[in-house]
């Protein structure tokens, strides 16, 4: 058996100890790496920076548990710019799948940290079922959908809530999305009610929400770790995505290795039974 | 009158829904609308009740009938009580039920749920090289066109491929963003955006006119 065959054969456990090496070894032997910018990251920080300090914002935690290692920075970054402009932040899920939960442990951690007060300086408004109707729901009143915070605190109660009745008293939508609830963000509350939209979205959503910001129904995106480390590159504060840049760099490039050795193996080999052949 | 119910109503909440957009929010019409938007999340919140009631049963009568993998679905129904039993009740009885910070169904999510969860769809990273090793071949043109703009996109995508194609001729990540996901991709998109609208437009008349029935359970 020749070394291409051999290779063509190669059985997977190599691949995935390979793969593992490729995750593993960034973390040993950091690497720090140049982050380039995209049109798209920059579009979204200028659109929130350009947004008058202290106004309220609506920062959208639509992303299963699966994905928090590309949707959780998004988030972070998100706030932290927010937070750092003394935006009042309230925040929601359409996810049932404990979108509530990170949405509320990963406010109150950026909150603590920048020393606001939950009611005051943010909200967690929870989950409710049903997208389509919470997302039009909520043009006319988010009371009406939402009459409890996440942990049942009627709204009535939190300060916050008394500026915030409907989407008119929102001026920026900050959508992290790994799913097509983001469709509806874009038809419902962008095409209906004006209100500007910024989108984080993993890697393999993001191609599709090219579109949306090409109609300009989308300020800008960010998508997957990738998009998450540029918004820490403009924000200047360097975390967890620029880190996990380094992995996620060395494992393409594994995979694009893998690639051309596997076409080389099939080339090879396709030849030589060609010539066996003839 | 089985039929015809569902029918009408369906009818009657699809039209207000439609027509309430030509109206303003504060006039009757558009009052309906809010009130017909508020009892769908209340119904969807059943449907919730419905799905937890329906995996309990399933895995119950798998039990119940030793059928195989029946201990595992054990492990389903006390992970589905433990989640949802301290999450329905209040927290001011005691702290550990509820949903909020530091309460058990929190403590689960965070610990066990969330994790589990993310490991699973990190493991997809093992399956995809293998599978891209073994599958992403240049058998034709159209798939060696394709496997080039991927190894490119993939190259783009991370800052090391970039440091890469920026030793190339020309502004290759920029003709990549332009010309790739602002122009192929993009068209693309559009289409299958487009497409998937008209088809949920059509669904929904078809449903307001009361010809696709099949949500009655009959077609």
């Amino acid at each position: 058996m020749s070394f291409w065959q051999k290779m063509d054969q190669l059985d997977r456990r190599w691949i995935y100890l390979t793969v593992a090496a490729a995750v593993i070894l960034p973390f040993l032997l950091p690497t720090p790496l140049p982050i380039v910018i995209t049109p798209e990251a920059r579009s979204l920080f200028d659109a929130v920076e350009a947004l008058p300090d202290g106004c309220n914002v609506m920062v959208v935690y639509d992303y299963y548990p699966t994905t928090i290692a590309e949707c959780e920075p998004i988030a972070i970054a998100a706030l932290h710019h927010m937070f750092r402009k003394n935006c009042k932040v309230i925040t929601l899920s359409n996810i049932p799948y404990g979108g509530p939960s990170m949405a509320e442990r990963i406010t109150r951690m950026m909150g603590d940290q920048y020393g606001k007060t939950y009611g005051v300086d943010f909200v967690n408004l929870g989950y409710k079922y049903g997208y389509v109707a919470v997302l039009s729901g909520m043009g006319q009143s988010i009371e009406s959908i939402f009459p409890t915070d996440n942990s049942g605190t009627p709204l009535a109660q939190l300060p916050l809530m008394d500026s915030v009745k409907n989407y008119s008293d929102i001026s920026f939508i900050f959508e992290i999305a790994d799913n097509a609830t983001a469709d509806y963000w874009v038809s419902i509350v962008n095409a209906q009610y004006g209100v500007p939209i910024g989108c984080g979205g993993t890697a393999v959503m993001a191609p599709k929400f090219y579109a949306y910001v090409a109609s300009g129904q989308f300020v800008g995106l960010l998508g997957g770790m990738r998009g998450a480390a540029e918004y820490e590159k403009l924000i200047e504060i360097e975390a967890d995505a620029t880190v996990g840049m380094q992995s996620q760099s060395l494992v393409h490039l594994v995979i694009i290795g893998l690639v051309v050795l596997g076409n080389v193996g099939y080339w090879v080999g396709r030849s030589q039974s060609k010539r066996r052949a003839a | 009158m089985r039929t015809t119910l569902p029918i009408v109503t369906a009818f009657v909440a699809g039209f207000v829904m439609v027509v309430a957009f030509f109206f303003r929010a504060d006039s009757l019409i558009g009052s309906l609308r809010q009130e017909f938007t508020v009892w769908l999340t209340i119904v969807g919140g059943f449907t919730l009740l419905l799905g937890v009631v329906s995996i309990v049963r399933v895995n119950w009568l798998a039990v119940e009938r030793r059928k195989e993998g029946w201990r595992y679905k054990i492990l389903t129904l006390i992970a589905v009580f433990a989640m949802a039993i301290p999450a329905v009740l209040p927290g001011r009885w005691w702290s550990g039920f509820g949903r909020g910070d530091g309460s058990l169904y929190d403590w689960l999510f965070n610990n066990l749920q969330s994790p589990m969860m993310a490991t699973m769809f990190a493991t997809l990273a093992f399956y995809i090289a293998s599978a891209a090793y073994r599958a992403f071949r240049a058998r034709n043109p159209e798939a060696t066109l394709l496997l080039l703009t991927a190894i490119l996109i993939m190259l783009w995508r991370v800052p090391m491929g970039e440091a890469f194609l920026e030793l190339l001729p020309g502004d290759v990540p920029q003709w990549l963003n332009t010309y790739v996901m602002n122009g192929a991709n993009m068209a693309v998109q559009r289409g299958i955006i487009i497409g998937a609208a008209l088809g949920a437009a059509s669904m929904s008349l078809r449903l307001i006119l009361g010809i696709e029935r099949t949500y009655m359970g009959k077609s």
